[in-house]
């Protein structure tokens, strides 16, 4: 009895110790600095495919971009460089990333057109949003900004102030890297590749 | 006085607008369900005297406005402006991420290759009906990348 109450013991504690060390020194990467930062993170939105979660997407590379898309310009564009450097992957690359454009209008864009919107761009990129609570909680989680301004004179009725930044998520969910809205898709496309 | 349009199309000007050039005038193709989009071009005021884009019209959206993008501090915004100033002996340009024509409230699909009517009308009372082709933006991968495969 003794010695079964000694086994059991030692039994875990080199478990535990083996477990202690693998952490430590074990060869896992350690986290982003973002994560590390608590910067990032899960989230549900609502895609044509009803809830999605960010966490459905483990083994992908996400590419989040918050957006609307009554924005002119800095979206599109975007959109068009996303495009761009997803299509320089091989196609059995481009099926481990994802761009997903998150709508913080939710009142002028539905799942739907936000689907089409996206597919317009690359087949890899998908639409999604959620209610302003949601939005702003994600937003907020990722250290992003956005803000409706009244356009008093204008058919627009209001425009949306905001940050332009891709959110590069890596395979294990964690946000890598953030990245200016005009990068090259050129340089994009080798921090994809990083990952692949 | 003369008007010079070097793109495609022989646009007929209603009234001469006083020795303005215009190149590279288009619309941005934009996704099926957009309902709205932007036009940019560069404008070379060669006149003497200061002129102004003060209005613009166009067959394909219900309103069309004067808009201006600009970045501070990481955030984008676009704002409504009264006019795009052409100085006299300067060249404006409408870019993205800058000034450019909002097109709003779509009736049709802007597609590649097709184009659109838009009028310009100037501080002078003069205006340009132009027809302009719909381009789509894109990014271009610069030649670094196409020795590296
Ligand atoms: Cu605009």
């Amino acid at each position: 009895m003794r010695n079964l109450f000694l086994y059991t013991f030692l039994g875990l504690a080199v478990s535990v110790g083996a477990y202690v060390s693998f952490e430590l020194f074990g060869p896992k990467a350690p986290l982003p600095k973002y994560a590390q930062a608590g910067i990032g993170g899960d989230f549900s939105l609502t895609s044509v495919e009803g809830e999605i979660n960010l966490s459905d997407y483990k083994g992908e590379i996400v590419l989040v971009y918050f957006g609307f898309m009554s924005c002119p310009d800095v979206c599109p564009t975007s959109m068009g460089v996303m495009a761009t450097a997803i299509r320089q992957l091989s196609e059995e690359q481009q099926q481990k990333v994802r761009g997903l454009f998150i709508s913080v209008d939710p009142q002028r864009d539905t799942p739907e057109e936000l689907h089409a919107y996206t597919q317009y761009f690359s087949n890899r990129i998908f639409g999604a949003t959620s209610s302003k609570e949601q939005i702003d909680a994600i937003v907020k989680q990722y250290g992003g900004y956005y803000a409706f301004v009244e356009m008093e004179d204008s058919a627009l009725g209001y425009t949306v102030d905001h940050s332009a930044r891709l959110y590069l998520i890596d395979p294990d969910g964690h946000l890598a890297d953030i990245l200016a809205h005009d990068i090259n898709p050129v340089e994009l496309h080798e921090k994809l590749a990083a990952y692949l | 006085m003369k008007f010079l349009f070097p793109a495609l199309l022989m646009s007929a000007s209603l009234t001469q607008a006083a020795d303005l050039t215009i190149n590279d005038a288009m619309a941005r193709a934009v996704p099926p369900t957009a309902k709205i989009s932007a036009a940019f071009m560069t404008l070379i005021n060669n006149a003497n005297t200061d002129l102004a884009v003060v209005s613009a019209e166009s067959s394909v959206a219900e309103a069309v406005e004067l808009h201006n993008n600009t970045m501070t501090d990481g955030k984008m915004k676009m704002r409504q402006v009264n006019q795009i100033d052409l100085p006299a002996k300067q060249t404006t340009e409408l870019k993205p991420g800058g000034l450019h024509v909002m097109l709003i409230g779509l009736n049709k699909a802007l597609v590649e290759g097709e184009t659109i009517d838009l009028t310009l009308n100037f501080s002078d009372g003069s205006s340009e009906a132009l027809e302009i082709p719909i381009q789509p933006i894109e990014p271009m991968m610069q030649k670094k990348h196409e020795h590296k495969h």
